[in-house]
């Protein structure tokens, strides 16, 4: 269903990438392959324990070796650099002051004229370690006998909350942040008929972008130039003015292409070192990790969801309580955000009398974790999803009438004071349900392999939280367009479709469209390129500026042509009056001469604040996610297989459906690997016991399932341009609980810890053979 | 290909004789030079990208006589004697091959930088199986990481490939 629109030319069109050819020519430039003269290499010294208090650190023999231009530990650090940063909270260190935190913690920085010279200059370090207690877990950290990362609470901030939301730093040892929403009275439990209590373990990933983190830094005097893969090169700009006291215009970062980042490429990573080491050694340094140091530089969130609904007997949901704990990892990085979207989603789209929801980021001596596509709703989708399809089996109900009995309808305020839903859920649900024939589904269980199905809608707020985007689009006296922007082509697609937006407007074909390099000293400001902001949020700050620059070019050949500008529109480059074709170039040398003219006007967008808002603003659009699975499960081996994966969202409106399929597939089969088998494996000693390329396991071509559909809706109800909403996070939400549903339906047994192995299948089996238990109310 | 055990002690730098790109070449380099490195680092062929290393991920395929071979655990005097495709010389007077183009055409890439690995790995494997199945592509296609796009459409651009190299579709 689309909503009656004006007939679009390049708007919805599955128009090749702009960078197409480039990327598959392999001419496109990432940061990998920024070069300057004269450029050094860093590498540093990670810890191999831990938690432990330093001793002390021998580095003269690496300083003497012929190729080592700078040697940097915590004691080296210029007395005027600031050496915490952190988004909320600055707890990490350049490289470690007095106690290392995790296995990888950054110990000493070398900059050498090659990277094998720096690396065996650190081979030289001495470092004396005094072994501290580790906890490397949730329940290890809070125990009452755990010792504390951090001894006094880091310089942090909790920005300001709107009705019902509220949160606090470091409310107790070893919990950096606290994140709490409530609405409605507690009363309501006390009419419930019935009260379940369930707990949902979420596991971890890594980012696994195959760019690694990579930056180039060439300070000269006061000025920093930086070459980063960086999904907020603006942030990252402010965070190292304030690191390194420098002015933000002296600041200027550069970004490429980006291989990849699904989240891990905020705020600062590899730059802070280089930028560093550059200013010791006036030259230029490149610092790139390599996949395994990745692996430790950021983490998804792993969780422990803790979730009290009560419900009434005919299905109604009335109340939920829900604690959450985060598994921070050893510094703060996004965490905090990440608390605050996992706490506030995990009512799920369920109309609710009473909600009292809290998530804590809890510290670990663990690799920090942070963004990560999903960003919170990965894991209230997997617990919230899980559970309401384990009350309706306890109250005997079909968890598909569960669910449309409680689903919030279109415009219903998601909480109060949010803005309404964006979506038909209804109608999403049937289109999953439909494809996989989930009414239809009918089995013969009788033997050891059975087969089931399940469905589940992932839910989250899209667009960030009070994320401002500015944009700038010029058109130039030939009618080339020129589209200034700070949003970053990760692999979304964004220089397509934001261009494909602007084409539009402007009545242009798509290749009269340019996207400029991302350099922050040219481009209006923009916060980053993430929370599926792209098109919602910087899409309608590049229509505003593309309709600004419409109307001047259209009043100026209004004024040349002697008509009103309404009796004028734009087409194939040209202003067209009466049908006639007016070029522009004509009339721009007739009125400006000399080499011409630029028209160019600037486009802003942000969700106004609004403190009736829970997060002091509305959401700026709601991604969806729903799916279903239909799973054969061997009851002898616990082997499942995905017989048929359904994920579907809604795009609004799709700019660009081939690119949007991409990432919706790629969403859902990263959602499928962390439900059956990747994940980061923690010993209790803080150490990853699969941390390398061969070991951990990402999902390949031959884990697809045997037949994998993904549907874009096109509802038509999106606030951004042409009707969209934001896209590429959805399907990841519903994937886990989807699968787990439909295991639950094949055998009988609830699996609550992700993944779902076949271990875990197999002691569910042994364990809980009993299924539609009902816990006491 | 060389046989490292050949090489004596004291060795430092070898001479590599290489077909690359059809051009022949010979480049000194430093025995430790990996076959990536002498790439990107010595030569600027940037397209053969580097993820993991580890000979893992596939970023950094390369047609080592027709064979894909991962750069970046290779030894660069390996590739003495042979003739190396990388992704530069694929398209020919500016004309995409037929891979880059059914790429293109399917979408097969967001991030692009599994890209230049699974190119290269679809032209061996079309040379190989010029009419391959689903299950043969997906053998050959899950040696390589794509970590953004879920791997239908790069099956897609496969299949695609096939067709219009075999003639079935000159569209």
């Amino acid at each position: 269903m689309t909503a009656a629109q004006p007939a679009l030319h390049v708007v919805g069109t599955s128009a090749p990438r702009k960078d197409a050819l480039e990327k598959v020519t392999g001419r496109a430039v990432y940061s990998t392959d920024i070069v300057l003269p004269g450029m050094l290499h860093a590498k540093v010294l990670r810890s191999a324990r831990a938690h432990a208090r330093i001793v002390s650190i021998d580095t003269q023999a690496a300083r003497q070796l012929p190729g080592v231009h700078a040697v940097v530990t915590g004691a080296d650090l210029p007395s005027h650099v600031m050496p915490f940063y952190g988004y909320f909270i600055k707890d990490q260190p350049i490289v470690a002051l007095d106690k290392v935190r995790y296995v990888g913690d950054i110990v000493c920085a070398v900059a050498a004229d090659s990277e094998a010279t720096a690396i065996a200059a650190l081979r030289l370090v001495r470092v004396h370690y005094a072994d501290l207690p580790v906890a490397a877990s949730i329940e290890r950290a809070l125990a009452d006998d755990a010792c504390a990362l951090f001894d006094e609470a880091p310089m942090g901030m909790v920005p300001g909350y709107g009705v019902g939301a509220s949160a606090q730093l470091r409310p107790r040892k070893n919990v950096c942040y606290q994140f709490n929403y409530r609405t409605g009275d507690a009363a309501a439990f006390a009419g419930c008929d019935h009260v379940f209590e369930d707990e949902f373990r979420f596991s971890r990933m890594t980012h696994y972008h195959l760019e690694p983190f990579v930056s180039v830094a060439d300070v000269r005097g006061d000025a920093i130039g930086l070459w980063t893969s960086c999904q907020n090169p603006f942030p990252l700009r402010k965070e190292l003015a304030r690191m390194f006291k420098i002015p933000e215009n002296r600041i200027t970062v550069q970004v490429p292409f980006v291989g990849g980042g699904f989240g891990a490429k905020n705020n600062v990573k590899t730059e802070a070192i280089s930028v560093l080491l550059s200013m010791l050694t006036e030259r230029p340094v490149r610092f790139c990790l390599t996949m395994e140091e990745g692996f430790l530089t950021n983490t998804q969130h792993a969780a422990i969801l803790r979730l009290k609904t009560g419900v009434m007997a005919d299905g109604r949901l009335v109340a939920r309580q829900s604690e959450i704990l985060l598994d921070a990892g050893a510094y703060s990085d996004g965490s905090p955000l990440v608390a605050e979207k996992a706490g506030y989603r995990i009512p799920g789209p369920y109309r609710w009398e009473h909600l009292d929801t809290t998530c804590q980021c809890v510290m670990t001596n663990t690799a920090p974790a942070g963004p990560f596509r999903g960003f919170g709703g990965t894991q209230s989708s997997w617990a919230s999803e899980s559970q309401i399809d384990m009350i309706a089996r306890r109250l005997g109900m079909e968890p598909y009438a569960l669910r449309m009995r409680n689903l919030l309808r279109l415009g219903d305020a998601f909480v109060p004071g949010e803005s309404g839903i964006d979506s038909d859920l209804r109608e999403g649900l049937d289109v999953v349900c439909k494809e996989i024939g989930y009414h239809q589904r009918q089995y013969d269980n009788s033997g050891t392999v059975r087969r089931g199905m399940g469905i589940a809608i992932g839910f989250k707020d899209g667009g960030g939280v009070n994320k401002p985007a500015q944009a700038r689009v010029k058109v130039s006296t030939s009618g080339d367009v020129f589209l200034q922007c700070g949003t970053i082509e990760i692999g979304q697609g964004a220089r397509t479709a934001l261009s494909q937006i602007t084409a539009e407007i402007l009545g242009v074909p798509l290749d009269k469209v340019a996207y400029a390099p991302i350099n922050t000293d040219y481009l209006p400001f923009d916060q980053g390129t993430n929370a599926s902001s792209g098109i919602v949020v910087m899409g309608q700050a590049v229509a505003k500026a593309a309709h600004g620059v419409r109307n001047q070019i259209l009043a100026f050949a209004a004024e040349q042509l002697g008509v009103a500008a309404a009796e004028l529109q734009m087409g194939n480059g040209l202003v067209i009056h009466a049908g006639k074709p007016h070029p522009l170039a004509p009339m721009v040398m007739r009125h400006y001469g000399g080499t011409g003219f630029e028209f160019s006007a600037d486009g802003f967008f942000k969700a106004p604040s609004d403190h009736r808002a829970p997060l002091e603003a509305p959401c700026v659009f709601w991604e969806i996610g729903w799916g279903a699975a239909e799973v054969a499960v061997d009851t002898a081996t616990g082997q499942v297989t995905v017989l048929k994966l359904v994920a579907s969202s809604d795009a609004g409106r799709a700019i660009n459906p081939a690119m949007l399929k991409g990432q919706e597939d790629g969403a859902a089969i990263m959602g499928l690997a962390q439900t059956l088998f990747e994940h980061m494996i923690y010993d209790e000693s803080g150490r990853l016991s699969n941390a390398d390329p061969l070991t951990y396991r990402v999902p390949l071509a031959e884990d697809l399932p045997r037949e994998f559909v993904t549907i874009t809706q096109e509802q038509g109800h999106g606030p951004g341009p042409f009707g969209a909403k934001g896209g590429g996070e959805g399907t990841i939400l519903p994937i886990a609980s989807a699968v787990a549903n439909a295991i639950h339906d094949a055998i009988g047994v609830r699996i609550t810890r992700l993944p779902i192995t076949p271990v875990r299948i197999l002691e569910a089996l042994m364990t809980n053979p009993e299924t539609n238990q009902e816990s006491a109310p | 290909m060389s046989d490292p055990a050949a090489l004596v002690n004291g060795v430092s730098e070898y001479p590599v004789r290489v077909t690359l790109n059809g051009v022949v070449r010979t480049i000194t380099v430093p025995v430790e030079r990996t076959a990536a490195d002498l790439l990107r680092d010595d030569l600027r062929m940037t397209g053969t990208r580097v993820g993991c290393s580890r000979g893992v991920c596939g970023a950094c395929v390369v047609l080592v006589d027709g064979v894909p071979a991962a750069a970046c655990s290779m030894f660069a005097f390996q590739l003495d004697g042979c003739s190396v495709q990388t992704i530069e010389g694929l398209a020919q007077g500016g004309r995409l091959h037929p891979v880059q183009q059914a790429f293109v055409d399917q979408g097969a890439f967001q991030c692009g930088y599994c890209t230049s690995g699974m190119v290269l790995l679809t032209k061996a494997l079309l040379e190989h199986h010029p009419r391959p199945d689903r299950a043969t592509i997906v053998e050959w296609i899950s040696s390589n990481v794509c970590r953004c796009t879920g791997y239908a459409q790069i099956i897609a651009a496969v299949e695609q490939a096939a067709l219009r190299l075999a003639g079935g579709d000159d569209a």
